[in-house]
């Protein structure tokens, strides 16, 4: 016990004598220790940022339903972007076909999108019009907080009805409750029976900016340019029972869709089907690389830090070769002089990190309100820092320590 | 208790410079006892210098055989002779070699800093030895703010503060002018009456002769070794 005491004694003093020398030299050690410190800062706001993306896309992946396949009229493109003059047909009949012939599948949502305009008494936004049936609510994930959703009636009759969005309602009402009042979208008056269930926004991107309205409405009332036929539609949403008949059907859709618009063999198919899941992965994929990359640039700077370390460890050592050549003579042991320069450099590298931490912390805070972002920083992010931060300082160190403890007593003594 | 101090026999230290080797110390043998006052003296490059850091277990010898206290320092690793230094011997340099910017008190507290004492009891055995060498109302006083005879004193309290064996002083007086001088000899002397060995480089002869033995090197060997006869006695200041 007495020995884990004087141990513990020992590193104090160690503490006292770097905290000394460091105090000697502040404006040097200051700068030193930014070094460190802008390298903690940028690998924790990488990290964090990163993890941010993740969430996002895990968020955004959440509100677009699981279980469901994305059908388009476009071929696939792969993970490049879409090329829209590719553009083919889709229909309504094709999602009945579907419903009728995959198995697994619970329902399948059509859907017409487009840009819109709409007008209240004094104000105006501008937002994308989902037309829609009922089944859009059910495959994802979509309710109404306040009224009511679609209803086959609606559909049925061309009701000028319109659930909104969060963010439209607003744009358009401020504080009022928008249920059962009149909104103008392309100068036609429709009303509104409910509101959208909020889903946040991630990526930037505001999910709650939107409005749903009945699929022949939109199609008879909102359209600014004819579509081919009379039931083509944008894209379909296809809700299987579990995860399994998500991954037949898929391939069972691919097949069906060929065959229904008689696609020769060896040409690529007009369609693209694809799963929630698979986007998951996708964007999963591209945002971990993306934080990767921000990991390593990040840890660049925290490298030209540890080595300021060294440089600056290694003029201490030079200057000070008369003091190691003292301490030496008074009794101290290689071992002791070794520890009193790591500790130097730890006590840099350590201060620095903290110092680092706790800017990246604020930073992120400050992201999170103004960019609306989330950047968290876990405590394991946190410790893992300073820990490193301790390890760059020991590292980094670590050469000029043992440097001066292998000096010879008498010619450290000797040293000018 | 029987061993001598310190003993050597044929103790050489060579050094190579642009291919030729030196002897600096060359084959001495001596012997001092617990309790003497010896003054080792010399010109520039006699040796003195070399044979005092071997001695004080700074440099390693090229042959030759080193008892201290009756241990073989041959045998020792350097962890070992840190130790011995730290235990057995005090060092007074010329330059005092007091840490900048440390008080009185933290200087003479480092040796109990390797010797593994706690804070208050260093700081407690450190206080002591300055108020013995009347620096009782100095302890926070950094090197800067101290006289040259006040740094000298403070470094032999620094010497003093493990309870030595023996101080080797290096040149003690080289920067200080004759009245402080005196006063340093006086205090070896007081200390030397109260039982301490005491080892004292110098080139100047009336310096020496407050010593009670004089050992005279020349080319790396020893050309006279006497009892200083008409011994100077200076009152402690």
């Amino acid at each position: 016990m007495t020995n884990l005491f004087n141990a513990i004694a020992g590193w104090g003093v160690n503490i006292a004598i770097a905290m000394t020398a460091l105090r000697t030299n502040l404006m040097r050690s200051i700068l030193t220790t930014l070094g460190v410190m802008i390298g903690v800062f940028s690998v924790i706001l990488a990290v964090a940022v990163g993890n941010g993306a993740q969430v996002s896309v895990t968020q955004q992946i959440a509100t677009l339903g699981s279980n469901m396949a994305i059908v388009v009229p476009q071929p696939d493109s792969g993970s490049g972007p879409p090329r829209s003059t590719d553009r083919g047909r889709l229909t309504e009949r094709d999602g009945q076909a579907i419903l009728r012939q995959v198995s697994g599948v619970s329902a399948v949502a059509p859907q017409i999108r487009s840009s819109v305009q709409l007008v209240t008494p004094g104000r105006s936004a501008t937002t994308q019009a989902t037309g829609a049936t009922p089944e859009y609510g059910d495959v994802s994930n979509i309710t109404a907080s306040e009224g009511r959703f679609l209803s086959d009636s609606d559909v049925g009759a061309a009701a000028r009805v319109v659930v909104i969005g969060q963010t439209v309602a607003d744009k358009l009402f401020a504080d009022a409750n928008p249920v059962g009042e009149t909104v103008r979208i392309n100068r036609v008056p429709f009303k509104v029976i409910g509101l959208l269930e909020s889903k946040g926004s991630n990526l930037g991107n505001d999910n709650d900016d939107q409005i749903v309205v009945p699929i022949t409405t939109l199609r008879q009332r909102l359209l600014t340019t004819a579509t081919q036929g009379p039931d083509d539609v944008t894209l379909l949403f296809v809700g299987f029972i579990d995860e399994e008949s998500l991954l037949l059907g898929q391939q069972e859709i691919k097949r069906m869709l060929r065959d229904r618009y008689r696609v020769p063999k060896g040409r690529i198919s007009p369609f693209t089907v694809r799963t929630t899941t698979e986007i998951a992965e996708t964007t999963g994929q591209v945002t971990q690389i993306f934080q990767a990359v921000l990991v390593a640039i990040a840890s660049i700077s925290l490298l030209v830090g540890g080595i300021g370390i060294m440089n600056i460890m290694l003029v201490s050592v030079t200057e000070r070769t008369r003091e190691i050549g003292l301490r030496m003579a008074l009794g101290a042991k290689r071992s002791d002089i070794r520890n009193q320069f790591l500790v130097e450099a730890a006590v840099l590298c350590v201060i620095g990190g903290a110092i680092g931490l706790t800017l990246a912390l604020v930073a992120a805070a400050i992201f999170q309100k103004v960019a609306d972002f989330p950047a968290p920083v876990g405590l394991d992010t946190a410790l893992l820092s300073v820990a490193f931060s301790a390890i760059i300082g020991i590292l980094f160190g670590g050469y000029p320590a043992i440097r001066a403890s292998r000096l010879s007593p008498i010619e450290a003594l000797r040293s000018e | 208790m029987t061993a001598p101090l310190l003993e050597t026999h044929n103790l050489v230290k060579d050094y190579v410079i642009g291919g030729e080797v030196l002897h600096a110390v060359n084959s001495v043998s001596l012997t001092i006892k617990r309790g003497e006052f010896v003054a080792i003296m010399g010109a520039s490059g006699s040796g003195k210098s070399t044979f005092m850091n071997m001695i004080g277990c700074l440099d390693v010898p090229t042959s030759g055989t080193l008892l201290l206290d009756g241990i073989d320092t041959k045998t020792l690793d350097s962890d070992a002779l840190a130790e011995i230094r730290n235990r057995k011997i005090g060092f007074v340099f010329q330059q005092f070699n007091l840490l900048a910017r440390t008080s009185a008190l933290d200087n003479v507290a480092v040796p109990l800093i390797y010797a593994g004492l706690g804070y208050s009891e260093r700081r407690d055995r450190a206080q002591a030895k300055l108020e013995a060498m009347g620096l009782g109302n100095r302890l926070q006083n950094t090197p800067a703010k101290l006289s040259g005879g006040q740094q000298q004193r403070v470094a032999i309290a620094r010497a003093l503060v493990t309870n030595p064996l023996m101080l080797l002083a290096d040149e003690p007086t080289g920067a200080l002018d004759t009245q402080t001088s005196l006063d340093i000899m006086g205090i070896f002397q007081k200390l030397n009456d109260e039982g301490i060995t005491l080892i004292v480089v110098t080139h100047e002869p009336d310096i020496a002769e407050y010593a009670a033995r004089r050992i005279v090197f020349r080319d790396g060997q020893v050309i006279e070794d006497a009892a200083v006869k008409s011994r100077r006695q200076a009152v402690a200041g």
